[in-house]
């Protein structure tokens, strides 16, 4: 369970969500919203970016999550995708997914850790050296958001918050993603998408779509969706 | 998140001191001390000539102002010249220095090899042999038989001048003129021990050439002189490394170190250089004031120096390389850190003389703390090095209040040549930071992907045994450096 109450978060002061309360049980959902409502920032901020500052409570698992940091915060099980990943240079996926692991867990054999990744990294479609390319350095767009779903595999979170991880992607791709979503939200996870495309949404088992707007927050079924989609952000609202 | 602006814990595992019977001399420099020093030594008339000549003609020359580092100044008249541990013969070496050597990880017996793996099957060839300097004396040197079927000569300079006085006069300021520079011409004075290696024609030497300097006496200079000769095909792969007590006043280590190369030969020099940097304050640690130039003499010879840097209260140290023979190649990988109070000047020259000779510099500054940190290379193409090519590559990653400055220097002097340079300076930046936390790696394992990232390039120079060792010293001196 991951459950906002007077969730508010701040940069420089200024505020850019402003008490926000949401539950979020396992299973797959939305978050819609106009652009610069801060729906990243949602993402961000749950997170632990340094660059927000946070009101409010955030629970996760019955943990208070806002003490915790950052790096607290995904050993506890929870994990984000980002819109844009950071490149890295000099250091190999491999090399961070194996230090990133064993932060999460006791040392694990090598080469069934290498194994595992190389399949994840077949299975998306990746070339085969993956393991050996810089992180998220001459990477295309869609590479990096195969990339951040196979360290989302590999790290297996309670949760996992994807920001637009379907930009970016073409047909066949997208078909892989939505396999995946749907495979990992299936084990008992909580999975939030932070999306606007209706191609991801149709072939997703969407639980609840949450729309972010500047003065309220609108909750719904996957009708909300299609309805923000067919008409827009300002009827909901 | 925690902000990023303290460092300061010094976690400086090499700092104890070794309480052992020395004997050293009077604090003191004159012409008296030289001749006491080459006499102690033994050495021949012509090597108490080359002292004497050099002390003359410091006399006559001041300390260089030019580099961007401050320091207090210093008495050369309050330091000791000579100082050793007392002992009689190589069988008796007291056990608190064999103990310093241990704790060090410094292999001083030939069973051990680097790995600690008990060496009695003849048929494996143990990967490195040591030189162990002591304050201002070589205490062991391993594999010197092993070694000498091949023709290698491997021993300290002292040995050198005793038993192959002719190669060392041959080569020994060949390099490096007393006269080059203040510390060059103090060193010529006054050098006490060292390496010396004599790779003989169309030999690869099977193993890396290690040695390891100690400072441990209080007011002491450590003035090392290292002569390393590649003839005609050879090749050699060298590595140094170094520490020191952490004491309150800072110590003096002035080095000259020459190489030179011969038709096709190569040697490959690298440095793991881990002097006392001083406290958080800057009081106290190593002033490291060093001359090191190689001699492409011949044709197609090869020299690379690869460096980190993480030590040192204050550097002054351009390893550099002249390339007179056609075709010849050096290279310079350079990773330096500071933190804290540490100043650090140090880069390359790379001096083009004969034809189609070929350059490489890459350097990465990584600078903590209120530190300072100035890469300073030259690139010289003469008119003679046609053909020629150069390709530098300076890259600084700050953080906190600390400072990099680059200082590129390129002359050319004829159009048939190439050159080329790259730089980047910036903030280790907190996004990256941010990305890697994301994933469960505490800031200070994420400092030190980000930092290992940036030093990537250079550490694959380094020979493999070398390289972990470099990677754990880089770690150990970021622990604290964030947080």
């Amino acid at each position: 369970m991951l459950i906002t109450q007077e969730f508010t978060v701040k940069v420089d002061d200024e505020i850019v969500l402003d008490n926000i309360n949401l539950d979020f049980e396992p299973g797959i959902h939305i978050i819609m919203g106009p652009n610069g409502v801060g729906k990243s920032t949602f993402a961000h901020a749950i997170m632990g970016n340094p660059k927000y500052q946070t009101e409010g409570t955030v629970e996760f698992f019955g943990k208070d999550l806002l003490a915790m940091e950052t790096w607290e915060r995904s050993r506890a099980g929870l994990f984000m995708s980002f819109q844009q990943p950071t490149p890295i240079s000099g250091l190999s996926n491999f090399q961070f997914i194996k230090q990133a692991t064993y932060s999460h867990t006791e040392k694990q054999n090598i080469s069934a850790l290498l194994k595992n990744y190389k399949e994840h990294a077949n299975n998306l479609h990746l070339e085969d050296e993956w393991d050996k390319k810089q992180l998220n350095v001459e990477a295309s767009g869609g590479e990096k958001k195969k990339n951040e779903l196979i360290q989302m595999l590999m790290l297996n979170p309670r949760c996992a918050i994807l920001d637009e991880p379907d930009s970016g992607l073409d047909v066949d791709a997208l078909q892989s993603l939505t396999e995946v979503i749907e495979d990992f939200a299936r084990d008992d996870k909580i999975v939030i998408i932070v999306s606007h495309y209706e191609n991801l949404i149709k072939r997703l088992n969407v639980d609840t779509v949450t729309v972010l707007g500047k003065d309220k927050t609108v909750r719904g079924d996957v009708s909300l969706a299609y309805k923000v989609l067919e008409e827009g952000f300002k009827n909901v609202e | 998140m925690t902000d990023l602006n303290s460092i300061q814990e010094n976690k400086y595992t090499a700092g104890f001191e070794t309480i052992t019977d020395s004997e050293s001399f009077e604090p003191g420099l004159s012409e008296d001390i030289v001749k006491k020093l080459s006499a102690l030594k033994n050495e021949p008339e012509w090597v108490t000539e080359f002292r004497l000549k050099a002390f003359a003609h410091l006399q006559t020359i001041k300390e260089p102002t030019w580099a961007n580092v401050n320091y207090n100044p210093i008495d050369y008249q309050a330091l000791s010249y000579y100082s050793a541990p007392k002992y009689r013969n190589k069988e008796d070496i007291p056990q608190e220095i064999l103990d310093t050597f241990e704790k060090l990880g410094v292999p001083l017996h030939e069973r051990d090899s680097l790995l600690g793996i008990e060496n009695k099957d003849e048929n494996i060839i143990p990967t490195v042999a040591v030189d162990a300097v002591f304050d201002s004396v070589s205490i062991a040197t391993t594999f010197q038989e092993e070694l000498k079927k091949q023709g290698i000569i491997f021993c300290s300079i002292s040995e050198a001048i005793q038993e192959h006085s002719e190669l060392v006069k041959e080569y020994l300021g060949s390099v490096i003129p007393s006269k080059d520079n203040y510390f060059a011409c103090l060193n010529s004075a006054v050098f006490t021990d060292g390496t010396f290696c004599y790779i003989p024609k169309g030999v690869k030497c099977p193993m890396e050439l290690n040695t390891y300097f100690r400072i441990n006496a209080r007011n002491t200079g450590q003035f090392e002189r290292t002569l390393i000769i590649a003839d005609a095909d050879s090749y050699v792969s060298y590595l140094e490394g170094c520490t020191a007590p952490a004491y309150d006043e800072n110590t003096l280590h002035a080095a000259v170190v020459e190489l030179v190369a011969h038709d096709r030969a190569e040697i490959k020099y690298s440095t793991v250089q881990n002097w006392y940097p001083g406290d958080e304050n800057g009081v106290g640690g190593v002033l490291n004031f060093v001359t090191k130039r190689g001699l492409c003499k011949g044709e197609s010879s090869k020299i690379s120096w690869t460096q980190v840097e993480t030590g040192s209260a204050v550097t002054w140290k351009y390893p550099s390389c002249i390339l007179r023979g056609d075709n010849s190649v050096g290279e310079f990988y350079s990773v330096a850190v500071t933190k804290g109070k540490q100043q650090a000047d140090t880069g390359t020259k790379m001096l083009h003389v004969g034809k189609n000779t070929k350059s490489t510099i890459i350097s990465k500054g990584i600078s903590f703390g209120d530190s300072s940190n100035t890469y300073r290379g030259q690139v010289r193409i003469g008119k003679t090095a046609t053909n020629s090519r150069n390709y530098t590559q300076c890259d600084s990653l700050m953080l906190d209040n600390s400072k990099a400055l680059t200082i590129p220097v390129v002359s050319q002097y004829n159009n048939s040549s190439i050159v080329e340079h790259e730089a980047s300076a910036g903030k280790l930046s907190e996004e990256a930071l941010f990305y890697l936390q994301s994933r469960g790696l505490d800031e200070e394992n994420a400092v030190n992907c980000v930092v290992n990232g940036f030093c990537k390039d250079v550490f694959q120079k380094l020979p493999l045994e070398f390289a972990a060792e470099a990677n754990k010293l880089l770690s150990v001196t970021l622990e604290g450096a964030v947080g």
